[in-house]
């Protein structure tokens, strides 16, 4: 019952967090200079015609009556039709001249869930490939703190925080795809295309991962319930699985539902560096096109999942340890 | 109680543990056995290496201390595995020698309930139990430590255990493999002294009943005196006598042994008359309390629970007159620390009202309650964490100063050096860092800085609990020093009633938010009234008798819950002497005497039918003190 | 009657107890990741200081004939006056690099600096004040979080020419949250210390005990977090160059150079790789050195065996 309240409380403040996101972005991209429209309508239509065009697409009416219609459609379910991307896919080069209040865009809606499955798919396996090196390294490296496993986790965590994801993957891409042509590079083609731009973005979580895992795992075995869970006659593996770990994700947990920012950023540039054709390549070109629904429907989805997850986590933390306060 | 002739359930012999690379030796030579169904006590100061001889027992000495010389034979049979390497985890801990240790609220895992954990540890020992067998067996020995609904609490989380149900809950968890030897190491410690009491006798019971020998370290006399069947004393190390407990303790052979049994604080027999401060007959009110009130909301699940709240102080009044010194005793959940908190001003109680010379806190000005604090100081109980880190003496005795803007620089130099010189300390110290200083000299800076605002009112919450007897002594004649040149008046918050009876006046006992006795201090000490302060006073940790006018009233239980408090009087649940009135309607304080105030339906009711006759008797014993 | 008067010879050697803050200082200095990380760094900073100085070849100069001269012993055709070979317009590539890791380091260190002073300040506020101060700031961190930086950045910068302020206030935006929560976490524990209440029975104001205790106490933590931040934002720098948003050209700036050298990988690998190994060693001893200090600070706290 009390878990229903907290709920809908944390939803709520949600909500107001998503909106508020969502009003930072829509204020940022109409206050920084650059018409939009003169880049819609390309550089060679008269001005009076970009009046009109951005009189109607109401992008000349005050900011504050702007979001207003804005937040009154999105609370409906719709987010908007984007400025550049018709419905038939192609993106339609400057020179010509077209009028998005007529001409029939895609809606955000559906560029958004036509990309997402593809991004959702990279970050699965970005983080299935993150987890299965970091759990073991750092588990090790958290258990016996002056072994060669704390040592190497050490090593292995210095240096791939110290590379840029991008350099990386131009590195990999240049041995891996051109030199050795063993994995595809750029764009996607079937499953294989995931391959690389995940090792990537594994690279760039590790070593937090690792690091989280092991600071919290020493410390936690520190705890003085641990020894005495030993002279209490518990055996040492039921006191790492059944108690070691257990205290240790909490904190962890924590830490990584933070990280999920980080994350999202690193999905953006991966995407672009690999032409890969998700969500974040779809934001890059979005700002670059100046599409003003898109970016905002796509900043309002991450919010989203930002707070969702975060709220999970809370939960979580909550269930395994009750003395959390939520 | 006579060790019966079988062979020793263990036989340390020659034991000698010292610091790695030294030769300075922490216990020295041990020897000693233990036979079944005996109980074994060992005293050594704290430090003394009681916890390393435990450590040793279970094969988890630590790596920076090494075992010299001895061996150590469990049955007949090595303890460690024939080899005395640690390092070699105990293969006995656990099952036939079973520890219990003196921080029972970090034994267990946080976020597993109690119950689960105690099974699993049953499981780990014993495998060949099924779980519906296991659980089985907890139930009934949670039942027989007299943890009440134990069905429920199996469930709930070490959180929610207080400070002696868990205590009860590691006895179960020693027992439950059938041991036959425990091995308790200052259990007694963090509990409160009823507690502590019943702890001890279940101990007791439960080592006679389950047929099982014990080996009882503890710091505390009166504890092994209650316990043991047998002493064991040390002395840096080194056993200095040995004997029947009640034999070492009453007439103590060893010239160290005479030591500790005179440094025991005494209650009852005291070596000289106490001189204790007592305010002049026309002096003013410097505090008076009125109905002061203080309750909290709960939140659970990260929402405030409506209409539910936690009952900290429910009801205080008394006053205090300039010169005095009056003690507030009582054990953890009393509402000391929330009441010590609403006299610093700290927090304002709900209702009522608290005047400090004269003046309602509640209705001052930021400005003005910031100027009168000038005139009362609150002194707490851990110097380390009562004064800030990272800064120097001088600097931190300068505070009050600074935010009152008193003096200029020079004044306030020569503030800060009257006040080290006032409690003792070399102005030198003025800029030394606190962690150098000893626990003693560390409490004296936390005097002088609250005496370098010149107070009339000092509030000292539990100021000597950290100390040790030698350093109490001290202490406490620097206070009388204190109260005599400063005219100051004392407000002592103590569990200690061995300290509370040495100097203060008129004391007053808080149970669950409220206080049921106010009394002098013969009154309280050689007369108490109200059943709780009785049960309080036996459950004191002494070498003496306990004289009859106590009574050896043994409570049960603990107190329940402030957030869930009973109608009518909150003790009536474990009262020996409760009316039916009692849970209906709960008791106010009655002026039974001209210095006493009782709150408790069966004292009223018993002082009523004494009639006139015995009223006069008190007056005379009143004028007489 | 109390006569015993404590003085400087009952109490030991004053001098010898040093403050935590110190211990970590000297753990620190003394572990091999910390020599090795500094003396990197030094010379990198030397190198940064020093080197325009020295040389007068331009980072920024068009040399169309020396264009894709490879580094000091590869092929045939290097020559001394560029020792890591030259780019694609015929720039200098160790110039560039030396400059390039001048504005990587002061944008790094800028941002942090702000973010530092504007998290730990909220988060100070929020630990200490809690209540309903509390929740909002952290729903106003929470905000700020859910806004990736990435996205942020290509808002404010991809929309007009980027310059270093508005880089470094990006980069400041994105990364206060983490300093409000640790600066908060530490205030909230130290609220409820004993001391905090005998400084506000003396009188103490709020504002006093946040600022002269709160503050300093704060400041271990965030130090070796702001170190390894500074390697952070220096990661951050090149991404957004990487992207077309940082330094504009032709200054130079570690992104730019590596996007503009991958087109070249195959022929003149040197473009794209010198700058970054720059940068890696950059970073790498930035890491070291905060690594340094977090094992000294665990040594210090936590690394007691338990004796009696």
């Amino acid at each position: 019952m009390y878990i229903l309240s907290y709920l809908i409380k944390r939803l709520g403040q949600g909500l107001f967090i998503v909106a508020f996101t969502s009003m930072v972005i829509f204020t940022l991209l109409r206050v920084v200079p650059g018409d939009p429209v003169r880049l819609i309508v390309g550089g060679m239509a008269p001005a009076d015609v970009v009046e009109r065009v951005a009189k109607d697409m109401g992008l000349r009416d005050p900011i504050p009556v702007q979001y207003a219609r804005y937040f009154g459609e999105v609370m409906l379910g719709d987010l908007g039709r984007s400025y550049v991307r018709p419905q038939n896919g192609m993106i339609v080069s400057g020179g010509q001249f077209i009028d998005p209040t007529t001409s029939n865009m895609a809606t955000v809606s559906s560029l958004i869930a036509e990309r997402l499955p593809l991004t959702l798919a990279l970050g699965a396996a970005a983080i299935f490939m993150a987890i299965t090196f970091s759990f073991p390294l750092g588990l090790a490296a958290g258990l016996y703190p002056h072994s060669i496993c704390a040592k190497l986790a050490f090593f292995v965590q210095s240096i791939f925080v110290s590379i840029p994801n991008f350099w990386l993957a131009i590195v990999l891409i240049f041995y891996l795809s051109v030199q050795l042509r063993w994995l595809p590079a750029l764009g996607y083609q079937g499953p294989s295309y995931i391959f690389l731009p995940a090792l990537v973005l594994a690279v760039e979580i590790s070593p937090v991962l690792i690091r989280a895992l092991s600071v919290s795992i020493a410390q936690t075995m520190q705890a003085e319930f641990v020894t005495e869970a030993r002279v209490r006659g518990l055996p040492e593996r039921r006191i790492i699985l059944g108690h070691g770990l257990r205290n240790a994700a909490v904190p962890l947990m924590n830490l990584l539902g933070i990280q999920l920012s980080s994350l999202i950023g690193g999905v953006l540039v991966i995407e672009y560096i690999f032409d890969y054709p998700g969500l974040g390549q779809l934001t890059v070109m979005a700002v670059a096109n100046r599409d003003f629904p898109l970016v905002q429907g796509i900043a309002i989805l991450t919010s989203a999942v930002f707070v969702l997850i975060n709220i999970l986590v809370d939960l979580a933390s909550f269930s395994i340890d009750p003395r959390v306060e939520l | 109680m006579a060790a019966s002739e079988q062979s020793p359930v263990l036989c340390v012999k020659d034991l000698t543990i010292a610091a790695a690379r030294t030769s300075r030796s922490i216990l020295d030579n041990l020897d000693f056995s233990i036979q079944p169904h005996e109980i074994v006590g060992i005293f050594a100061e704290s430090g003394g290496g009681k916890t390393i001889l435990s450590r040793y027992l279970s094969g988890s000495l630590s790596a920076g201390l090494e075992v010299l010389s001895g061996e150590t034979l469990f049955k007949g049979g090595n303890l460690l595995g024939g080899t005395l390497s640690k390092g070699r985890r105990g293969v006995h801990n656990g099952r036939e020698i079973a520890f219990i240790g003196g921080n029972p609220q970090a034994s267990l895992d946080p976020t597993i309930p109690v119950g689960m954990q105690l099974v699993e540890k049953l499981q780990a020992v014993k495998p060949d139990l099924s779980h519906a067998q296991a659980k089985q067996k907890i139930l009934g020995l949670l039942d027989e430590v007299r943890i009440p609904s134990p069905r429920n609490r199996f469930y709930e989380y070490p959180s929610q255990f207080s400070g002696g149900m868990m205590q009860r809950a590691m006895i179960v968890d020693a027992l439950c493999s059938d041991p036959v030897l425990i091995v308790a190491d200052n259990i007694t410690r963090p509990l409160d002294v009823t507690v502590a009491q019943q702890i001890v006798n279940l101990l007791r019971k439960m080592c006679e009943l389950h047929g099982v020998a014990a080996l009882v370290l503890s710091s505390s006399p009166a504890t092994l005196l209650k316990l043991a069947h047998r002493l064991l004393v040390l002395q840096s190390g080194r056993i200095v006598e040995t004997g029947p407990v009640a034999q070492v303790l009453k007439s103590p052979q060893h010239a160290y042994t005479r030591h500790i049994v005179d440094s025991t604080p005494r209650i009852w027999n005291l070596a000289k008359e106490l001189a204790l401060p007592e305010a002049k007959p026309d002096a003013d009110d410097i505090l008076q309390a009125k109905n002061l009130r203080k309750f909290y909301p709960v939140r659970r699940y990260g929402v405030t629970q409506k209409g539910v709240f936690v009952q900290a102080v429910r009801s205080v009044t008394f006053s205090v007159k300039a010169g005095e010194s009056i003690g507030i005793v009582g054990e953890s959940g009393c509402g000391k620390s929330t009441l010590t908190r609403m006299l610093a001003a700290l927090e304002i109680t709900d209702q009522g009202h608290l005047e400090l010379l004269g003046r309602d806190i509640a209705s001052l000005a930021a400005q003005d309650l910031k100027k009168l604090r000038c005139t009362f100081q609150l002194l707490l109980q851990d110097p380390y964490t009562a004064l800030p880190p990272r800064m120097s003496v001088g600097r931190m005795i300068e505070e009050g100063l600074l935010i009152h803007g008193l003096g200029t620089a020079s004044q306030r130099r020569a503030g800060v050096h009257k006040a080290l010189v006032d409690v003792g300390l070399d102005p030198e110290l003025e800029n030394a860092l606190p962690t150098g200083l000893s626990t003693g000299q560390m409490q004296r800076v936390a005097i002088a800085r609250a005496l370098v605002l010149e107070p009339k009112l000092l509030i000292l919450d539990e100021s000597l609990s950290a100390l040790d007897q030698m350093e109490q002594g001290r202490m406490l004649a620097l206070f009388t020093r204190l109260q005599r040149e400063r005219e100051l008046t004392y407000i002592f918050i103590s569990h200690d009633l061995a300290m509370v009876r040495r100097v203060c006046g008129r004391i007053a006992v808080m149970y669950l938010g409220e206080i049921i006795e106010v009394g002098s201090n013969d009154s309280i000490f050689e007369q108490p009234r109200h059943p709780y302060t009785q049960a309080l006073l036996s459950a004191a940790p002494t070498l003496e008798e306990i004289p009859a006018t106590v009574r050896a009233a043994i409570v049960d239980g603990e107190p329940p819950n402030p957030i869930d408090i009973p109608v009518g009087c909150s003790f009536a649940s474990r009262c020996p002497r409760s009316m039916p009135i009692c849970r209906d309607i709960a008791p106010v304080l009655v002026q039974i005497s001209i210095n006493l105030q009782v709150a408790c339906h069966a004292v009223t009711a018993q002082e009523a039918t004494l009639g006139s006759g015995e009223t006069k008797h008190f007056e005379n014993t009143a004028r007489a003190s | 009657m109390d006569a015993t008067v404590y003085g400087p010879e009952s109490a030991p050697r004053l001098a010898l107890n040093k403050s935590p803050a110190r211990r970590i200082l000297e753990a620190a200095v003394r572990s091999p990741g910390f020599k090795v990380g500094m003396g990197v760094l030094l010379l990198l900073l030397f190198a940064m200081v020093f080197y325009p100085m020295l040389s007068d070849v331009s980072a920024t100069t068009i040399n169309v004939r020396a264009r894709f001269l490879p580094p000091i012993g590869v092929g045939d055709k290097w020559i001394w006056a560029h020792p890591l070979g030259t780019d694609q317009l015929g720039r200098d590539i160790l110039m560039r690099s030396v400059v390039g890791l001048r504005y990587s380091l002061f944008i790094g260190v800028a941002s942090v600096f702000m973010m530092l002073m504007l998290g730990c300040g909220l988060g100070i506020y929020a630990g200490y004040r809690a209540g309903w101060r509390d929740t909002v700031i952290m729903r106003i961190t929470d905000a700020q979080l859910s806004i990736p930086m990435i996205i942020l950045a290509i808002s404010i910068l991809g929309v007009s020419t980027p310059t270093v302020q508005s880089i470094i206030l990006v980069l400041a935006m994105s990364g206060w949250p983490l300093y409000a929560r640790v600066a908060r976490s530490v205030a909230l524990a130290e609220r409820s210390m004993e001391y905090v209440r005998g400084l506000e029975v003396l009188g103490a104001s709020h504002w006093r005990i946040m600022l002269l205790y709160m503050v300093p106490t704060i400041l271990p933590p965030i130090v070796f977090i702001a170190v390894l931040d500074v390697a952070r934002m220096m990661i951050f720098e090149t991404i957004l160059g990487f992207l077309g948003l940082g330094v504009p050209p032709p200054a130079p700036s570690f992104g730019t150079m590596i996007s503009d050298g991958r087109k070249y990988l195959i022929n003149a690998w040197w473009i794209a790789s010198c700058p970054g190994m720059f940068l890696a060693l950059a970073l790498l001893s930035l890491n070291l050195i905060g690594a340094a200090f977090e094992r000294a600070r665990n040594q210090v706290f936590g690394g007691s065996d338990g004796s009696q």
